[in-house]
């Protein structure tokens, strides 16, 4: 008796725990008046904890986030203003040709275990993050021919101009590491930033300490603690109880409760963060552009912008903070009786279409959506679901009509100008441009291809976007050097610091 | 006795066998691919299936089921495909929570229900009894979920004497806060689990009362109660015990609900977020120590059972 209960029980166990598990489918920080105290310890609030470390080939903004600049570096490296600047190279020339990029490196630096960083280390380095088919941003160092040194000179060969070279080398494409580590990248680091790895605790908190042995200026804090709170609320508990200094990824509507007791102040950056609702073109509906540009017109996207409290409207692919940006509202302004007149016209009046979306974006834009579509006549349903299936039937078999992703990646243009993007959008026109602006002879040069690319894509109405999001942070009043821009993106902590008030 | 015993653990084995089996095939059928969880979203194909190999997702199913069974026979229960830490490691550092979770749980649940159980038996065919039971009935049947949130509503948003959500970062090096955060998860479990367990120890207590030596002890001069407690209690302690063998089962479902609602860093969370990221092999793992440990405390209850009551040994 009691052995068949234990059977069905321990059955029980199984089926409910797999049941469970769902098998169902910038502005300017404050400035602090106390003294830098430099062995300070700063605890940084953020959202998506990274699922691991490796910087080579593990996708995700969570690992830029806190690896790149803080751990990693590259021969060059971006400002908070997206501009480019030397890092581990300390002068770099481009030929005029502009096929032969030539880097000084730094002499004295060295990595976290202690080894000197050679031109062997950047050579190799390089090498595989081009040759590696399973690395991240493989693709980004196509255009290079070949990666030589001669002391400390390193010397990259292009087949044909990239404008876009520095830039990716700034990203993970040129993260240099050391030849031939044999850390376990997953959950070790070793790297030539301000920070080292101290110690995970996952599922809690990531903690990283000062590096004393680092080439350039020293970091002004001993020690900075990543928590990992997920729930806005719960981390708005966490800043009033004092465990945390900076909280980012806020909710810009609990700006009050933040500021209540003076000890935060909320800063509002720009970033590249793009809620794109993607179109299937290849739908019965969606192929007709006119049921499109419908959908983009029947969605109030200022009311967007109040519903979240933050961030801007967005008319086109390119961000404000991106090369080849333009102000795109006049192309699909909000105008809900355009919206119906153009499903007439298509025959789609009270049409069905299906949003799937990945279950940890929150209900509030699917609201927005569904009562937006609703009031021009077309009915949203709503599928949310975990993302390794958005990843799988929409990402990788294009089963979808409508998706929402909110794509952080600066610079991310290339992938409309990829017929095989899950976006489904397919113009030779703007692939050519995208060519040409990587080929370009200038920044603005290429800035002006990616200009006119985003305008035709746009007025494609390849997809919508939603809104443009902003970096929320709250940075407590005796905190100093805290980056507020893209900071979901990379958050470069070498000038944090904290007085002790 | 050993005869029985190396019956019930051929048996043990040939379960956990068949459930190894089970929960291998039923994972294989998630939609979904690590591989192209870790390339992400501007991933090429190739970048996939790199990946994937290195990874060995594209060994036949039978070969990835010998890799992973071979690896429990060495004292290995795999590595996290995505974290690359040592599932095992893993389970040990979460099972800080759930144990003293499950085991706050199960007092709860004893305190609850030994003396309501015995106090509803006595006063049975009373106001008062009748009561109890029919309380007890009803707080058997609330789903965990939504006994949770009443339970935060009332102690965490209008009283505010408990944490509604979270684990202290220092963990159990500051046990009275660990303890604090764990008070109302247990709770919630405890009522449930505890309401269920009262109605058994009600009805071995009514069996008790009507047994010979009780009666005989309440002839010679003891009160009923006194009896009860003196001699009937050790014999209605093994048929709780048993029962307690089969709500860890309960408690360890109600644990995976509850550490989600209350996002508390334990085995039901990891759990929950494993599947998420589709770490199949650590979630063969975790599903397989779970199921392990139900059927083990099965096979304990059985024995103990049979060593503690003669009685059954005629029952082979």
């Amino acid at each position: 008796m009691h052995r068949r209960t234990l059977a069905v029980a321990a059955a029980l166990v199984t089926a409910a725990a797999l049941a469970l598990t769902g098998c169902t489918g910038g502005g300017q920080a404050p400035t602090s008046t106390g003294t830098p105290d430099p062995n300070a310890s700063v605890a940084i609030r953020l959202v998506l904890e990274p699922s691991n470390l490796d910087i080579r080939q593990t996708s995700g903004a969570a690992l830029d986030q806190i690896l790149m600049d803080n751990v990693y570096q590259g021969l060059v490296s971006r400002t908070p203003d997206q501009k480019i600047v030397p890092s581990l190279a300390s002068e770099y020339q481009v030929s005029d040709d502009r096929l032969t990029y030539t880097f000084t490196l730094r002499e004295g630096v060295t990595f976290d275990d202690g080894q000197k960083l050679t031109a062997d280390d950047v050579v190799w380095s390089l090498e595989q993050h081009r040759t590696q088919k399973g690395w991240a941003d493989a693709g980004r160092l196509a255009r290079v021919k070949s990666v030589t040194a001669k002391d400390q000179t390193i010397t990259v060969t292009l087949k044909e101009p990239d404008s876009q070279l520095l830039w990716n080398l700034s990203g993970r494409a040129g993260v240099i590491l050391k030849k031939d580590d044999t850390i376990d990248y997953k959950t070790q680091a070793n790297g030539t930033g301000p920070f080292t790895l101290g110690s995970w605790k996952q599922g809690d908190s990531i903690t990283f300490e000062r590096n004393d042995d680092y080439w350039g200026d020293a970091a002004k804090v001993k020690e900075v603690v990543f928590d990992y709170i997920p729930d806005n609320q719960a981390a708005l508990n966490a800043a009033q109880a004092g465990e945390v200094d900076v909280v980012t990824g806020f909710d810009a509507n609990l700006k009050d409760q933040i500021e209540a007791n003076g000890d935060y102040k909320l800063v509002l950056g720009k970033s590249t963060d793009k809620g794109t609702l993607a179109m299937n073109s290849t739908d019965k509906w969606l192929k007709d552009k006119r049921v499109r540009q419908a959908i983009r017109q029947a969605i109030d996207h200022d009311a967007v912008i109040k519903a979240l409290g933050s961030g801007q409207t967005m008319y086109g692919p390119i961000p404000e903070l991106d090369p080849g940006y333009e102000d795109l509202s006049s192309v699909a302004p909000y105008d809900p009786d355009a919206a119906k007149a153009l499903l007439k016209e298509a025959g789609a009046s009270d049409i069905t279409l299906t949003l799937t979306i990945y279950n940890g974006y929150g209900t509030t834009i699917p609201q927005i959506l569904v009562s937006d579509l609703n009031a021009v006549g077309i009915t949203l349903k709503v599928n949310a679901v975990e993302f390794p299936t958005w990843l799988n039937d929409v990402y990788v078999n294009h089963d979808y009509q409508l998706s929402f992703v909110l794509h952080t990646e600066a610079r991310d243009f290339e992938n409309w100008a990829n017929p095989d993007y899950y976006f489904t959008y397919d113009n030779p026109k703007v692939q050519e441009l995208y060519q040409d602006s990587l080929s370009a002879s200038s920044d603005d040069e290429a800035a002006g291809y990616l200009q006119q690319a985003a305008r035709i894509v746009s007025e494609d109405m390849a997809a919508d976007w939603v809104y443009n999001g902003a970096s929320v942070v709250a940075v407590g009043t005796n905190i100093t050097g805290m980056p507020s821009v893209n900071v979901n993106e990379r958050l470069n902590l070498a000038e944090i610091a904290k007085s002790s008030q | 006795m050993t005869r029985y015993a190396l019956t019930r653990l051929a048996l043990l084995v040939v379960g956990l066998f068949v459930a190894s089996v089970l929960i291998f095939l039923t994972l294989r059928v998630l939609p979904g691919d690590v591989a192209q969880l870790i390339a992400g979203t501007n991933s090429t194909p190739e970048q996939v299936a790199a990946i994937r190999g290195q990874l060995r997702l594209d060994d036949p199913l039978p070969v990835q089921y010998a890799t992973w069974i071979g690896g429990i026979f060495r004292g290995d229960l795999g590595t996290s495909l995505i974290t690359g830490s040592s599932v095992m490691t893993e389970l040990v550092q979460k099972a800080q929570v759930t144990i003293p979770l499950g085991v706050m749980a199960m007092v709860v649940a004893l305190v609850i229900a030994v003396p309501l159980g015995v106090f509803s038996a006595m006063l049975r065919g009373r106001v008062g009894g009748t009561a109890i039971n029919v309380g007890s009935q009803a707080l058997a049947a609330v789903p965990v979920v939504w006994a949770g949130m009443m339970l935060v509503v009332v102690f965490a948003v209008w009283l505010g004497w408990l944490p509604a959500q979270g684990f202290p970062r220092a963990g159990w090096t500051q046990p009275a806060l660990a303890v604090r955060a764990l008070l109302l998860p247990a709770i919630t479990i405890g009522v449930v689990e505890g309401a269920m367990l009262l109605r058994f120890v009600r009805s071995a207590t009514l069996q008790a009362i009507g047994q010979d030596f009780v009666r005989t002890a309440a002839a010679k001069g003891l009160t009923r109660t006194q009896a009860l407690i003196r001699h009937g209690l050790p014999n209605m302690a093994l048929s709780v015990v048993t029962v307690l063998g089969l709500q860890v089962a309960g408690i360890i479902v109600g644990a995976v609900v509850i550490e989600q609602l209350f996002s508390l860093p334990g085995i039901g969370r990891m759990l929950v977020m494993d599947v998420g990221n589709r770490d199949l092999v650590k979630v063969q793992g975790e599903l397989l120590v779970l199921t392990g440990f139900v059927l083990v405390i099965g096979f304990l209850v059985d024995l103990l059972h049979r060593a503690i009551d003669p009685r059954q040994r005629e029952v082979a």
